[in-house]
């Protein structure tokens, strides 16, 4: 007997409700993000803190003022999948989670969402990560994401293997989204960075995971582009990703990623992470899908030692 | 003058609410210490707790034994949550029928404690079922669980739903994973039973089914200090007749049933002349029977623990890949008790199905069963991998157990193996689509699914076992359809699961080197 069948007839009338006001959510396809005039097409640092290094490498780059204009709403997506502490590196660093909030709130937002589709249990995902104490003290809003209600679903006409996806309501309702992903070892997608962390904006993994997972996170990328993609590289988890063991996993890199373009994000992080972009399939087909560029060289690169 | 009707009503309603909320704890306010204290308070799951091993959950039944001794039957009046929903459902019926009154009745003796022989008698011999079915505080749990949880929960959904659509985010959508029809019809059942019978017939319940109320009863023939009626300043009004919920006041002959008395004291309030009061016991000293003295104990351990052996087949665990299709359906033939359980015989005999892990379990992976552990095992938790998984870091259902079913476990929990993982390469996504997946081994909390080249360019699960603690996070997370191709063999008697060895971690950049691009 399917419990979820059970719980959506008895809520059958107030989900109608929330389908209603689906339709107001249109709003990000009609923003357009300043990536054009930026001047660096990727920034790099390393050597210091999770928030100096994100002050020094926001400050190339004009301010986070350039992405958040006053008064809008601002989603800012890190991983929280895991139940483990901080050091462990399953989750995004929270502070630098609490450094992003806190730059868009001075910047002028008028609200800051921090959700992800949890892998462990959200609550215990949310808490022993630090994440959620991280948002609060930064003054952000911390959002469940553990319940279909949440989603609504989208169709992508020209995925190659990802045709449908159900997106949680925040990356909807909000104006900028700020993906704040985490470098780690995956056993299935080799590494998870800026793309393959956007299945935590997703309902159903299992679809991805069934219908080959390189190309629906090619897919999605395609479709669902963040304003800034922001990765943290302070703690990386180089093996037994991305839930870790123990603390063994783990080393210090102390540096962190800045791009629009997902792809060269990626690209810059795995050649960090020590392997060769070309290993990473998903990186590859996002780059035929004109996600973003592989090609580092012909980049504006810049490059910050703290 | 001290009132004891209102004392007890007082006490009754504290500990009817406490006892509520432990099944309900919504965001863990109570902590796991809080929850086994109230559920330790319990006559049954303490004694339970009793027979395995002694610790201060088992005063419970220690303690009430001894207010018993003295003073009769309070406890079922006071404590225990079922007698007192009882009373509720009475009072309730009163208002309906105000002239509604109670009569003196013969007491069901023999069949009462017929049924609390064999309950006894099944029970010591391995076979919990009866108990499970006629405890009240199991019984009760199995209410709130599987009744009033539901509700609470669609209520909460719909709320968060209206305030959602206003903009306000307050509470949140509850999932309700762990939810099975069966155990909500069964206490659905058990509900109106022991409403129909509060209703109609007061306290029926604890003197014809309940095998607290019968050990009581047995306790409170002996008591020290007995409810009497002065024979001199009665008037022979029968107003406490009337007004005796367990119908054991016989007005007539002035003689009241204790061993059938609950402990209200409603006829002490009820009565206008101040004829009823507690009056030691004349003639011989005390001499109640201890029941439960370290000879019982004894007999459990000589005889019924082997007994237990010979009646329920011990199936071993085999440590090899499952073997094609039928490896699959095959081997999810045995149920998977909790962490802290030891073993699946050893849980099916001492867990009285009281639904406290499950209502409080985390991750909603503790599952009412059905028959799964046979019909003796009717509603006892199972971990159920198609709904959820278990929680690698949480040892909470081994904390709260109160009849010690699952027995503490704290950090060790993450070195007992309850299942070992099972791969069938054929069925595996890696294998059936030439693409990479994964899943299993991204939430494995040991690596004991970890991932391998396969092919030229795909990585594959690789199954280690003597690491695996049978979390069934990988058979939970398994994409593979029809059939999953990981998923977690029972361990009918749980094993040692060996610590996870991990190399460190290779550092070729640390932050003083150039960046690699």
């Amino acid at each position: 007997m399917d419990r979820r069948t059970f719980f959506k007839k008895g809520l059958g009338a107030s989900l109608a409700v929330g389908a209603v006001i689906a339709g107001k959510y249109d709003n990000l396809f009609s923003a357009s993000y300043p990536a054009d005039d930026l001047p660096f097409d990727l920034v790099a640092v390393k050597g210091g803190e999770p928030d100096v290094m994100l002050a020094a490498g926001m400050k190339t780059l004009g301010g986070i003022g350039r992405f958040v204009k006053k008064g809008q709403k601002v989603l800012v997506k890190p991983n929280i999948g895991w139940d483990v502490s901080p050091e462990r590196a399953g989750n995004t660093n929270p502070k630098l989670v609490s450094a992003v909030i806190r730059q868009c709130l001075d910047a002028g937002a008028s609200d800051v969402f921090v959700f992800d589709h949890t892998c462990d249990n959200w609550q215990r995902s949310y808490k022993n990560s630090g994440i959620e104490s991280a948002v609060k003290d930064a003054g952000g809003k911390i959002a469940p994401a553990n319940t279909e209600g949440y989603y609504h679903e989208a169709s992508i006409p020209w995925g190659k293997s990802l045709t449908k996806v159900k997106e949680h309501e925040l990356i909807l309702s909000t104006d900028v989204f700020i993906n704040v992903p985490i470098l780690k070892s995956h056993g299935g997608a080799r590494l998870t960075i800026a793309m393959k962390n956007q299945m935590g904006n997703v309902w159903d993994r299992g679809i991805w995971h069934r219908n080959d997972l390189h190309q629906c996170i090619a897919d999605y990328a395609a479709y669902r582009k963040p304003a800034l993609n922001i990765v943290d590289a302070y703690y990386v988890m180089k093996q037994n990703g991305p839930r870790g063991v123990s603390v063994e996993d783990v080393v210090t890199m102390k540096s962190l990623l800045i791009s629009t373009d997902m792809v060269a994000v990626d690209t810059a992080a795995t050649k960090l992470f020590g392997i060769d972009p070309a290993d990473v399939r998903h990186i590859q087909l996002a780059a035929d899908h004109k996600v973003g560029r592989m090609d580092l060289e012909n980049l504006r690169i810049k490059r910050i030692s703290i | 003058m001290l009132r004891l009707k209102r004392i007890r009503v007082i006490f009754a309603l504290l500990f009817f609410s406490a006892i509520t909320f432990i099944f309900i704890n919504p965001g863990e306010i109570i902590p796991a210490r809080g929850l086994l204290f109230f559920g330790s308070t319990q006559i049954i799951p303490s004694f339970m707790r009793m027979l395995v091993y002694f610790s201060a959950a088992s005063l419970g039944f220690i303690l009430f034994s001894i207010l018993t001794i003295f003073f009769g039957r309070v406890y079922c009046s006071t404590i225990c949550p079922l007698g007192i929903f009882q009373d509720i459902i009475i009072s309730i019926a009163k208002r309906i029928n105000r002239r509604r009154r109670f009569k003196y009745k013969k007491q069901y003796f023999t069949l009462h404690y017929s049924l609390f022989a064999i309950t006894v008698i099944l029970t010591l011999s391995g076979f919990v079922i009866l108990l499970d079915i006629l405890e009240p505080f199991s019984n009760y749990g199995r209410m709130i669980t599987n009744l009033a949880n539901p509700l609470i929960v669609m209520g909460n959904n719909i709320v968060n739903d209206i305030l959602g659509s206003l903009g306000y985010a307050i509470v949140y959508e509850i999932p309700m994973l762990n939810l099975n029809l069966t155990a909500v019809a069964g206490a659905f059942c058990m509900f109106v039973i022991v409403v129909f019978l509060s209703y109609k017939h007061g306290r029926l319940f604890c003197n014809l089914l309940c095998p607290a109320g019968a050990f009581l009863g047995l306790l409170s023939r002996f008591s020290i200090y007995k409810l009497k009626i002065d024979e001199n300043s009665c008037i022979e009004c029968g107003l406490c007749e009337r007004v005796c919920k367990a119908g054991c006041i016989n007005s007539k002959t002035k003689e009241i049933d204790f061993a059938a008395c609950v402990g209200c004291f409603n006829c002490i309030d009820g009565c206008s002349e101040k004829s009823i009061h507690y009056r030691r016991r004349l003639g011989k000293k005390n001499d109640a029977p201890k029941a439960t003295d370290s000879g019982r104990r004894q007999v459990l351990k000589s005889s019924v623990l082997p007994a237990l052996g010979m009646l329920l087949p011990v199936v071993q665990s085999g440590s090899s890949e499952g073997k094609g299709e039928s490896g699959y359906k095959e081997n999810r033939k045995h149920p998977i008790s909790p962490p802290g359980s030891q073993s699946v015989e050893r849980f099916t005999s001492l867990c009285t199905a009281c639904h406290l892990c499950i209502s409080n379990c985390p991750t909603q992976v503790l599952y009412p069963s059905f028959l799964e552990y046979g019909i003796t095992g009717v509603f006892q938790p199972r971990m159920n991998y198609d709904i959820s998984y278990c929680n690698y870091d949480c040892a909470y259902c081994s904390a709260v157990c109160p009849s010690g079913a699952i027995l503490p476990l704290g950090s060790l929990k993450k070195e007992v193996q309850i299942g070992q993982v099972q791969f069938v390469r054929e069925d595996c996504i890696v294998v059936k689509n030439e693409t990479d997946c994964g899943a299993c081994s991204e939430h494995c909390p040991t690596k004991a699914v970890h991932m391998v080249p396969y092919g030229e360019a795909l990585m594959i699960p690789e199954i280690n076992i003597e690491i695996c603690v049978g979390c069934g996070a990988c058979e939970y997370v398994c994409p593979a359809e029809p059939d999953k191709a990981i998923y977690v063999k029972s361990n009918m008697i749980h094993q040692k699961a060996l610590k996870p060895e991990t190399k460190k971690a290779e550092q070729e950049f640390d932050g003083s080197q150039d960046f690699p691009f």
